[in-house]
């Protein structure tokens, strides 16, 4: 089979760079797809991309598809001509399927009986006459999340093409698109190397690039750290690069060289959050930090200009950063002219959600619910003062003008003003991380305080879009309810005497003194079942196995100290003894099968047979040792005390026939199983696991 | 130190309208009624639409009353200059001729750094969005670039490209200058320089006070309430300009209103949709009268 190297190269107007992103991973699915769909054979697909390019490289693509030969078998002879011989619906439909006329039918033996069949013959399609096709499928095909028109053509892409170089092996395919027609021609870097460059083959196509200053994107990103380190070395700084900026820089040019430029030392003044957030998000640019962890006056910045003007370059940027800063430092320090109290009137003006009243509210309710997290924690007055201090100032600074400007330090500003205006040191921390955790593996709060105020404003605002009928659906979550309750969950597992349904009932108390009407027992249930789910999912994605998850999920435990621990103790105990707990689960299950509940627990102790009063004897152990394990929340020890139960169980069934036609003696037997199964109850579903061994 | 070559502000809009006519634009004034952008000029808005091509160039001053600093800050201006280029269809070559036009005002693309950066844009008062960037050059953004997809709710075919210069900071960048009221505005034969704070500092001082401190709430919003009626009126006589006219002069009073901080975030929402809805009106009434008229000369 004779092959050649494909490229398709679809270049643009500069891409954003989350789609481009989305798009690179996208791009040799699509064509991969594609060329399996047509039959042609082929080699790897490599995807390269720059802001104004995204093409894809496939080796050793077929030159032709193989020749094939297929016969397809279709309803008997006797069911596909009437009496007269004429075809029936069933054989026309057949023909339509497969495109044939009736008189293409030939007759095959299956199995004994004859059949219908027509045979398709496909013959060997040229790739030069494929790909064409393919690839206009492909461009059309890419899924931006928006795209657009240009122009006077309909077309849609992620931003205007301007050129498609298309090659098999060293001839050029025909590729339309939006009026452009293909050719061998790629744009080089806008400075360095402007206008076309031929592509001779798909072979040539990187170091065509390379010599128009263009790399692709894990060169770039290579190159980029590697000159990041270099300047690291020699300026003895540690340059922090966030995964999303660096994404982004990576994305935004196609020469990189790194550059190191400076601000003001009077800038070091003001919190380094909004220093950092202003270049990063606002410049793109990195801070570098000194050995010793203190913010230094350099920053670093990936200029995709020609080096000769990295003087001119480097003074701009500087001059930006400057003006960034000066308004950085202007808000706070306008901010620190106000007093939290006075933000605090303001949030009466701000709507939290339109039913659920204001942030002035939404505080109020806060006040009250993190103090009695303090409490039910067992923390002593001060603490509960601090936590309730902390969440009435916690939204505060959402109306201050640093806030404003640089959203995503809400909370860590709240700190720095609460400190500023003299507060305790704890309560101002917990304002500063009061939001944590943001997302899966952040830090929580260092301090009871933080957690108490990080608990009372996620569960404030799940209690309140579930009691207006908003729980979080699979497509609109605008509240993060979601992210939300795994917070609450990290949280309280760090203070197992809180119990989340206490908390619930609280929360949903305070909604109902401020006038909210709903079915406060309804909405309790429906919380608490909103983060079974979430603790069900949590602990699956530790790795627990899904049926004793819903072990222990049926008892109704929504703890999350006490689930996940009840999890990973169930768990360990089926790691050891895998057998005897895989044995205990389908006695349980058989015993429940039989029991007959209307018949109690009630056993009459005299009449028992020797393997009865075993069993009976051993389950009033297990009683009293389940009960003292829970009461001390020693779970193991509980799944211990139902082990026992195993040998009695065993021989109970092995011994003893329950359905006995004497109905005392059968009732006394089944009412000896339901109390067998009566300490199982708060320990774990037994059944739920029986069902998957 | 301003650098000696440098293009004064008033050479910088010379240069550019010089520049855009050469590539076919039509040089417009700017709309005699405050707006808040270029793209609020009839020139950009309602001929963004239809299928007739179009190519406009002209300078905007812009109103932006909560942007206002009493002229205390370098960097924000409640009153500043747009310089607007809208052609349609979008030309293939739209992002080279405007970084040849960089070069006719001081600034030589290949001597910095330029980017296109996503930015997409969205008009809530004119129900319009489109997608492109903001251009930076060595950091600094001076510039928007937007294909337009959507103008006053309606699709727009073909598709125009929006380019709008803010001309302060180009000047305050050319003229490597830190404050923008030390730009120099024009110089003359002698050498004597005209600053952009000789002519507009007061300016800012007393719009300020006026945008924040002064103007009449409850005259603001029956002016409001005027002009949102005398747009119906318009309308009912099929006089779509000067409607558009009106949904303007609604857009600045909801704006002032905004800068008094005399809006709660649900009225405010509700002054939006209340300009939306007289400007895609107006739009609408005007794309109607176009297509008749296109009918007429049929």
């Amino acid at each position: 089979m004779t092959t050649k190297d494909f490229l398709l190269e679809i270049g643009s107007e500069e891409l954003p760079s989350a789609p481009l992103d989305a798009a690179r991973a996208e791009l040799p699915k699509l064509l991969g797809a594609a060329l399996d769909e047509a039959g042609l054979a082929h080699g790897e697909i490599r995807v390269i991309s720059s802001p104004r390019r995204l093409a894809a490289l496939v080796s050793g693509v077929a030159c032709a598809t193989e020749a094939s030969t297929q016969v397809f078998r279709g309803p008997k002879v006797a069911q596909a001509f009437d009496a007269d011989g004429n075809p029936t619906k069933a054989a026309l439909g057949f023909c339509r399927g497969k495109g044939v006329d009736v008189g293409a039918l030939e007759v095959v033996e299956f199995k004994g009986e004859k059949h219908v069949a027509v045979t398709v013959s496909e013959p060997a399609k040229r790739a030069t006459e494929l790909l064409g096709p393919i690839s206009e499928g492909v461009i059309a095909g890419l899924s931006w999340p928006r795209s657009m028109r240009w122009g006077s053509t309909s077309e849609r892409y992620c931003r205007p093409v301007r050129w498609i170089v298309c090659l098999f092996g060293e001839d050029v395919v025909d590729v339309r698109f939006a009026n452009i027609a293909s050719g061998r021609a790629t744009w080089g870097h806008r400075v360095l190397a402007p206008g076309e460059h031929e592509v001779p083959s798909p072979s040539s196509y990187l170091d065509v690039l390379e010599g128009a200053y263009v790399l692709d994107h894990d060169a770039r990103a290579e190159r980029i750290r590697e000159q990041i380190a270099t300047l690291e070395g020699e300026l003895g700084l540690v340059v922090d690069t966030p995964a999303s900026t660096f994404a982004e820089v990576v994305n935004l040019c196609e020469w990189p060289t790194v550059l190191a430029g400076h601000f003001d030392e009077r800038f070091l003044e003001v919190p380094q959050e909004i220093i950092c957030e202003a270049m990063l998000k606002h410049q793109r640019c990195f801070p570098a930090f000194a050995a010793d962890g203190s913010l230094s006056r350099t920053f670093i910045l990936v200029s995709n200009g020609d080096s000769a003007h990295n003087a001119a370059i480097v003074q701009g940027n500087e001059r930006v950063v400057r003006a960034r800063l000066d308004d950085a430092a202007f808000f706070f320090e306008e901010d620190l002219k106000v007093s939290m109290e006075d933000w605090l009137e303001s949030l009466a003006e701000v709507t939290f959600q339109e039913r659920l009243g204001t942030l002035r509210q939404k505080v109020a309710r806060m006040e009250k619910l993190a103090g009695e997290v303090a409490r039910l924690a067992g923390e002593d007055d001060a603490t509960i003062a601090h936590a309730e201090r902390a969440a009435h100032l916690a939204k505060a600074d959402l109306v201050s003008q640093a806030v404003v400007e640089f959203t995503s330090q809400q909370g860590v500003m709240g700190g720095h003003y609460a400190h500023a205006a003299g507060e305790d040191d704890v309560v101002a921390a917990a304002i500063a991380e009061h939001y944590r955790p943001r997302y899966a593996g952040d830090e929580l709060p260092g301090s009871v305080v933080g957690s108490a105020v990080a608990v009372s404003d996620k569960l404030d605002t799940i209690c309140g879009m579930f009691a207006i009928g908003e729980p979080p659906t699979g497509s609109k979550d605008p509240f993060a309810q979601r992210r939300g309750a795994i917070g609450v969950i990290r949280l309280l597992e760090r203070m197992p005497n809180v119990r989340l349904r206490e908390l619930i009932d609280v929360s949903l108390g305070l909604y109902e003194a401020q006038g909210l009407t709903f079915d406060r027992d309804e909405v309790a249930k429906a919380v608490s079942g909103f983060f079974s789910g979430r603790l069900q999912t949590m602990a699956r994605e530790e790795g627990a196995q899904p049926d004793a998850v819903a072990a222990i999920a049926h008892t109704g435990v929504v703890d999350p100290a006490e689930f996940l621990s009840r999890v990973r103790a169930l768990e360990a105990a089926r790691g050891e003894t895998r057998e005897l707990m895989d044995d205990l689960a389908q006695a349980f299950l058989r015993a429940t099968h039989l029991a007959d509940p209307s018949l109690g627990t009630d056993v009459d102790r005299a009449a028992l047979g020797e393997a009865e009063l075993a069993l009976y004897e051993a389950t009033e152990a297990a009683e009293a040792d389940v009960a003292a394990a829970l009461a001390s929340d020693r779970f193991s020890d509980a799944l211990a005390a139902l082990a026992a139960l195993r040998g009695p169980i065993d021989r109970f069934f092995e011994d003893v026939l329950v359905m006995d036609e004497d109905l005392a003696v059968r009732n006394r037997r089944l009412a000896l199983l339901n109390r067998f199964a009566h300490p199982f109850a708060g320990v774990a579903d037994f059944a739920a696991l029986a069902k998957v061994s | 130190m301003v650098k000696a070559q440098a293009p004064t502000f008033q050479e910088m809009i010379f240069a550019l309208q010089r520049y855009w006519a050469a590539q076919g634009c039509a040089v417009m004034q700017p709309v005699d009624t405050e707006v808040g952008a270029g793209t609020f000029h009839t020139a950009t808005t309602l001929r963004s639409l239809g299928p007739k091509p179009w190519a406009a160039c002209y300078a905007q001053p812009c109103r932006r009353p909560t942007d206002g600093r009493y002229g205390e800050n370098p960097n924000r201006l409640q009153h500043y200059y747009q310089f607007q280029v809208l052609m349609k269809p979008s030309p293939v070559n739209a992002q080279e001729l405007y970084l040849g036009s960089l070069a006719e005002i001081g600034l030589d693309a290949t001597a910095h750094d330029v980017r296109f950066v996503e930015d997409d844009w969205e008009s809530p008062t004119l129900g319009a969005w489109g997608l492109g960037w903001e251009v930076w050059i060595d950091g600094m953004e001076v510039t928007q670039f937007t294909y337009f997809q959507q103008v006053g709710g309606i699709e727009c075919a073909p598709v125009p490209v929006e380019i709008t210069y803010g001309l302060e900071r180009l000047a305050m960048y050319a003229q490597d200058v830190d404050s923008c009221f030390d730009v120099v505005w024009c110089r003359d034969p002698e050498g004597h320089e005209l600053t952009y704070g000789d002519v507009f500092h007061e300016n800012e001082r007393e719009f300020s006070t006026y945008n924040f401190e002064v103007a009449d709430v409850a005259a603001l919003r029956r002016h409001f309430d005027d002009y949102e009626l005398q747009c119906q009126a318009c309308l009912d006589r099929e006089l779509p300009l000067v409607a558009y006219d009106c949904a303007l002069k609604c857009s600045h009073a909801f704006n002032l209103l905004d800068a008094r901080g005399a809006l709660s975030q649900t009225e405010r929402m509700n002054y939006i949709l209340r300009v939306r809805s007289v400007a895609k009106a107006a739009c609408v009434a005007w794309m109607a009268a176009s297509d008749t008229k296109a009918e007429v000369a049929k």
